[in-house]
């Protein structure tokens, strides 16, 4: 179609009362497309929890993930007597639309939130649940400042940032001593991208503070995207560091591994003090054997806990090709605290799930810590990092010793005693 | 132009007629309907600031998020550090934007980088900006800024802390003054110059017409606008971060308005920004009712596609051709 497309003459221009309604349509367009500004009456019961995740965009598998844990868990939270029912939305990994999703799941009459999985996201919904005094449950999220703003209506079952570097490295003192083996230096590979940058800076401030017993002799960055680490290895190698420690995401944790064993690095450990990639089920598949022994020091699923095991038979049964890791974990817990909140609150209205919220007090968990309990600035202070190790090609807790289900394996056997 | 001559016209007072409906919308709706509507304006705002460089003077830039971040982070780090009114703290911004915004066209015109080759520039100043903030201590580095957020009974309009239907009005504002700006200067001789070097570089040149100097001025003017845009996001979303504000797809959701509505048309990036809007809202629903993720952004791609195969040049000059508005400006 071109644009001179001949107008007929019966409708040479269009009437000023035409175009009128026609502007007054554009100007109302999204409003008819959003639907009208109707508030529904609010039940007293199921509680309406608004899920707000990054299903789509570039956080999108983690926001999927995120949600089978929640959609998985609904169905035992129910059988446990909790009365919920979802309302989702997609925040397609954008803030923007995080904020107005957030607006329009209240509009519709969520009496509470839950989400979002990225700092940025959470920190646009935390501020709308803010103005319109409607709880918000974070599922995921470790920017400090989620907790440090003063917020009255955000509530947060997730480590800050801080508590989880603290928590990752502090965790290589119980490691040495579970092996009975202390390594004296270490190389650094850590992904340039802001989440590594922000960990290597962590670790850099933290070390001198913590007494750690080795020393980071040589730190090395690379770009998350990189098609070949070989430089970046070869440059390990040469350190001749007693273990490598790395910070990484899925795909260089693969490549970064795949090359250590063409070079033939053989070090006492690979471990990371806190990151993605070696604990995924896409890590085991593609390196098979030489997975194993890598370790990650992160929130973990308790397998002492009986409803962990319960949410991740449930899991393995519903999604058996998907990995049940700490966001299914996190995301389920967050149900359940909404969901407990608003059984205690025995009511739909915010400001009585916010007081409910407030007076948590959860012993019997997914993850790894003591019970969830909210501090005055909504942070849950009882969240404990574990050592993950890959152990016959799972995951496995092998650190703290009340949670292990295995023995810590350090130094790990050579790649080539592996066949 | 004078005002006369702007508001005797028809398509004037139908615009005045759409900018009445807008003035009551906070009346009638709530505030999701309004945010969105700030969306709708916030679009059409950021593309009439880069349509005075590539739609009047024709000077391709896909890094506008540059512009946006220092307008942002400029106003929102005076505000958490020094208490500083947005007021004051959107001509730090501008500022900054101008100082950077010469540097590249400078550096651009003088050494005759032109079309794909500056907008690549473009592209490269955005995306050193960001790494230098992802390192910057004082505006909070990788893990952000985050401005204060409360529960408010009244609204601090110089301070702009306070409710949607004040953010509202403030982006309907800014709309209108960008509308006008930007006819003002369509209809001046700075206007005529910008359109004959779009036209033909040479031929301007050949004419008389100082190219270099007329570039730069539309390069500044576009990101001194951009910046004001920036601040208007750094106080109604709160929070910034580096690799959000800056980021590429910031600079393409930018222009998409524009190229949608019509470039180098006065009333194409408001069109474009409504067009893109509604189908990403309607989208959205159907994406909820299908229950399949990322079928929104599949539909949104197809019909942006469709849309760009079928009307090249924009919806506007179709649109303003079958109003039968043809003979009434831009």
């Amino acid at each position: 179609m071109s644009d001179h497309t001949t107008i007929p003459s019966s409708s040479k221009g269009i009437t000023r009362r035409q175009f009128s309604a026609t502007a007054a349509t554009g100007a109302l367009l999204t409003t008819a497309a959003a639907g009208l500004p109707l508030r529904k009456a609010r039940a007293a019961t199921p509680l309406k929890l608004g899920i707000l995740l990054p299903r789509s965009g570039h956080l999108a598998l983690i926001g999927q993930a995120c949600q089978r844990g929640a959609d998985v868990g609904l169905a035992m939270l129910k059988e446990m007597g909790y009365s919920v029912e979802f309302m989702n939305a997609d925040t397609e990994s954008n803030p923007d639309v995080g904020r107005t999703q957030a607006e329009k799941l209240i509009r519709e009459g969520a009496n509470m939130l839950m989400g979002a999985f990225d700092s940025a996201t959470t920190l646009a919904i935390a501020g709308v649940a803010e103005q319109k005094g409607v709880p918000l449950v974070v599922n995921i999220a470790a920017e400090p400042k989620l907790t440090e703003q003063g917020f009255k209506y955000t509530f947060r079952n997730f480590p800050s940032a801080g508590m989880l570097g603290k928590g990752g490295l502090l965790l290589y003192k119980d490691m040495f001593a579970a092996a009975g083996v202390t390594p004296k230096t270490a190389v650094l590979l850590h992904v340039n991208d802001s989440f590594g940058m922000g960990m290597l800076n962590g670790i850099n401030a933290l070390m001198p503070k913590l007494d750690l017993p080795f020393q980071i002799v040589e730190t090395i960055a690379y770009d998350p995207k990189a098609r070949d680490l070989s430089i970046e290895v070869a440059k390990a190698k040469a350190a001749k560091a007693d273990f490598v420690m790395t910070v990484t995401r899925l795909n260089d944790a693969i490549l970064l591994v795949r090359e250590m064993v063409k070079q033939q690095v053989e070090t006492m450990g690979i471990t990371s003090p806190g990151s993605p990639g070696m604990y995924d089920k896409q890590f085991l598949k593609a390196l098979g054997k030489y997975a194993e022994f890598c370790s990650v020091n992160i929130p973990w699923f308790d397998p002492k806990q009986e409803m962990a095991a319960q949410l991740q038979q449930r899991f393995e049964k519903a999604h058996p090709d998907e990995s049940c890791d700490l966001n299914v974990g996190f995301t389920f817990e967050a149900v359940l605290i909404a969901a407990d909140a608003h059984k205690r609150a025995g009511s739909n209205d915010p400001a009585a799930l916010t007081e409910a919220l407030r007076a948590t007090n959860i012993a019997k968990r997914v993850m790894i810590g003591g019970a969830i309990k909210f501090e005055a600035n909504g942070q849950n202070m009882n969240l404990r990092s574990a050592v993950v190790q890959n152990l016959n090609g799972k995951p496995t807790v092998v650190l703290p010793a009340e949670s292990a289900e295995a023995k810590f394996v350090f130094p790990m056997p050579p790649f080539k005693s592996r066949g | 132009m004078n005002a006369g001559t702007l508001f005797s016209s028809r398509s004037a007072r139908l615009l005045l007629g759409l900018l009445a409906v807008l003035s009551l919308a906070p009346l009638g709706v709530d505030d999701y309907t309004l945010s969105i509507l700030i969306a709708v304006l916030l679009q059409a705002y950021l593309g009439m600031s880069w349509n005075v460089m590539m739609g009047f003077a024709g000077q391709f830039s896909l890094g506008h998020a540059l512009y946006i971040g220092l307008g942002a982070y400029a106003a929102g780090a005076l505000f958490i550090h020094f208490g500083v009114s947005p007021w004051i703290g959107v001509f730090a911004g501008m500022t900054v934007s101008v100082a950077v915004s010469s540097v590249i066209g400078m550096l651009g015109f003088r050494f005759k980088v032109m079309g794909v080759y500056f907008a690549l520039l473009t592209i490269a100043f955005a995306e050193f900006t960001r790494v230098l903030f992802d390192h910057w201590g004082w505006v909070g580095a990788s893990s952000g800024l985050v401005l204060p957020v409360t529960n408010r009974v009244s609204d601090d309009f110089w301070l702009l802390r306070g409710s949607t239907s004040m953010f509202y009005y403030l982006i309907l504002a800014m709309t209108v003054a960008g509308f006008l700006f930007s006819r003002s200067l369509l209809m001046r001789r700075i206007g005529y110059y910008w359109q004959a070097i779009r036209e033909n570089e040479d031929a301007a040149d050949a004419l008389g017409i100082p190219v270099f100097r007329y570039k730069m001025i539309a390069v500044v003017i576009s990101a001194a606008m951009t910046s004001v845009g920036g601040m208007f996001i750094a106080f109604f979303s709160n929070n910034l971060f580096p690799e959000s504000i800056f980021s590429m797809h910031r600079s393409l959701e930018l222009i998409l308005g524009p190229i949608i509505g019509g470039v180098g048309t006065l009333f194409g990036p408001i069109l474009g920004a409504v067009i893109l809007t509604a189908m990403g809202e309607t989208f959205t629903i159907l994406g909820e009712h299908v229950g399949i993720d990322g079928v929104k952004q599949i539909a949104y791609g197809i019909c942006l596609l469709a849309i760009l195969i079928v009307k090249p040049n924009g919806v506007w000059p179709w649109l303003r051709h079958r109003l039968g508005l043809d003979g009434d400006g831009k």
